[in-house]
């Protein structure tokens, strides 16, 4: 293969799954509109385009054209990069998740659906997942606004609280599969029997329970929880800056999706299919991940918010001991085993 | 003074996860129950006998107007809404209106026209929609509040059903 087709295929892999994340982030708007709205016997968004699906398009538009406000006396540099920082890090991150087994196509191995197949994989996700905490603080301090200084105050404390919770389970998950490389962990999990969902249920559960906070969904969205903070850090955003917030939120829901597949749910292996070809397996991969897109928008709209010392408990009180005895435990068995 | 006593939490309450499970449920079950959305421009409102929409002017059978112009309802009209000019007429009752306009802007959709009238001329149709372009266009003159007589009959049959209740003498 030479250096050319290997770079045109890398960008067409690039070009695929970035255009993706980010169409489904557009479309999880629509879908969490129109989940919200059955979940509480309405119709939902239905007047753009059939059954509603050209909705994210005109809200784009509609973000585009609206006029952007500066608050006076904001920091104007950091006011414009918070989005960003915000957006980039959750799309990014999901170079390194692999959507398929190595792609043959008439007898030529393309190799896997993944943009950078890093042997540290985990740790380039958990590094700028930490990054993507920097949009929403940045973004609540430059707005020079009680509320959004608030919401960013209660974002950085929430994702000190998650980040160790989420970091420990990974572990255990890395402990089980031998190795940091998100490829290879999906390897260690090659029958429904063998899914690290069964191996290591509690911190199955403690994951997913971290990634709706690291992720600042509800039940856990105190950095923007409009009734205590108005908006919280977007408060003074307006217009294609403030939806950028919402890519990176949504994004990072996707990101985190895929992540909780990887890790607990065998990504791409097909259950009692073992040998399945790669589109079946990409198949089963986005069925899984809608799966837990699904479960966001869910608990979304079921649960009322927690309060944020109840919060602040069950992460330092539950979690990271509960996470802690988890690795303990794990590491122990798989030791003496 | 009321004291409240804090409700002791089970372990499976404490542990959150049933209980979230419960609720995960109860929002799945409701995604596939009827909606209550009315798709209103499609689907249109709904009518019944009850039904108090704008006012509106009855016409006779014989294609007369019913008004004598007498102006009760113009006195009656807490938001000063109607005016009327009067005339003569050939016919029998010797007047009718020959200017009748309701500014639709103003009305109330309260109905004390209809209940000033004492020649059941005017009476509350069920016409529920009303929006125009301009403030002009929504002063409505009597060309467009004349309805016949058939159109308002349910709401006329309703007047005279509920006022025939205070007729009944009473058991006391």
């Amino acid at each position: 293969m030479s250096t050319w087709e290997g770079f045109l295929i890398a960008l067409v892999k690039t070009v695929v799954i970035f255009g993706t994340v980010v169409q489904v982030a557009a479309l999880m708007t629509l879908a969490e509109r129109k989940f919200s709205a059955w979940m509480q016997y309405r119709i939902g968004p239905n007047r753009v385009g059939p059954f509603g699906l050209l909705q994210p398009l005109a809200d784009g538009v509609k973000f585009i054209f609206k006029e952007e406000l500066t608050p006076d006396g904001a920091n104007k540099l950091m006011f414009r990069a918070a989005p960003i920082l915000a957006a980039l890090p959750s799309m990014m991150t999901i170079a390194v998740i692999p959507f398929t087994p190595d792609i043959v196509i008439g007898g030529k191995n393309f190799g896997s659906l993944v943009v950078a197949d890093l042997d540290v994989g985990i740790l380039y996700i958990l590094a700028l997942g930490g990054l993507a905490i920097y949009g929403v603080i940045l973004g609540g301090w430059a707005s020079n606004s009680k509320y959004s200084l608030m919401g960013a105050l209660r974002a950085s404390a929430q994702m000190i609280s998650y980040e160790l919770t989420l970091i420990l389970t990974i572990l255990a998950v890395v402990v089980m599969s031998g190795s940091l490389n998100l490829g290879e962990i999906v390897e260690s999990q090659p029958t429904i029997g063998s899914w690290h969902i069964w191996t290591q249920p509690l911190a199955f559960v403690m994951f997913v329970v971290a990634t709706f906070a690291e992720t600042n969904r509800h039940p856990f969205d105190f950095s923007e929880c409009e009734p205590a903070l108005v908006g919280g850090f977007h408060t003074e955003y307006s217009a294609m800056k403030w939806a950028m917030f919402y890519i990176g939120e949504y994004s990072a829901m996707t990101m985190m999706a895929c992540l909780t597949v990887v890790l607990f749910l065998g990504g791409w292996t097909v259950p009692f299919w073992e040998s399945a070809p790669w589109y079946v397996a990409l198949a089963a991969f986005l069925a899984k991940t809608s799966v837990f897109l699904f479960l966001f928008l869910w608990v979304r709209w079921s649960l009322p918010r927690f309060r944020f010392d109840q919060l602040m408990r069950l992460g330092w009180k539950v979690f990271l001991p509960l996470a802690l005895l988890n690795l303990l435990v794990t590491g122990a068995l798989v030791s003496l085993l | 003074m009321v004291i409240v006593k804090r409700k002791e939490l089970s372990l499976s309450e404490k542990l959150y996860i049933p209980e979230v499970l419960r609720g995960l449920s109860i929002t799945f079950r409701k995604m596939f129950e009827p909606k209550i959305t009315r798709q209103y421009p499609e689907e249109p409102l709904i009518k019944t006998d009850v039904t108090r929409g704008q006012p509106r002017l009855v016409v006779n059978e014989n294609d007369t107007i019913a008004c004598v112009s007498c102006g009760l309802c113009e006195a009656a009209c807490p938001a000063y809404a109607i005016t009327i000019d009067g005339g003569e007429t050939d016919r029998a009752i010797e007047r009718e209106p020959v200017r009748f306009d309701i500014d639709m802007l103003r009305c109330i959709l309260c109905g004390f026209c209809e209940e000033a009238c004492p020649k059941d001329a005017i009476y509350m149709s069920d016409e529920l929609e009303l929006a125009d372009y301009s403030r002009e266009a929504l002063i409505y003159d009597m060309d467009k509040l004349k309805r016949p007589k058939a159109a308002l009959q349910k709401r006329i049959d309703y007047v005279n059903r509920i006022n025939t209740r205070w007729q009944t003498p009473s058991s006391t």
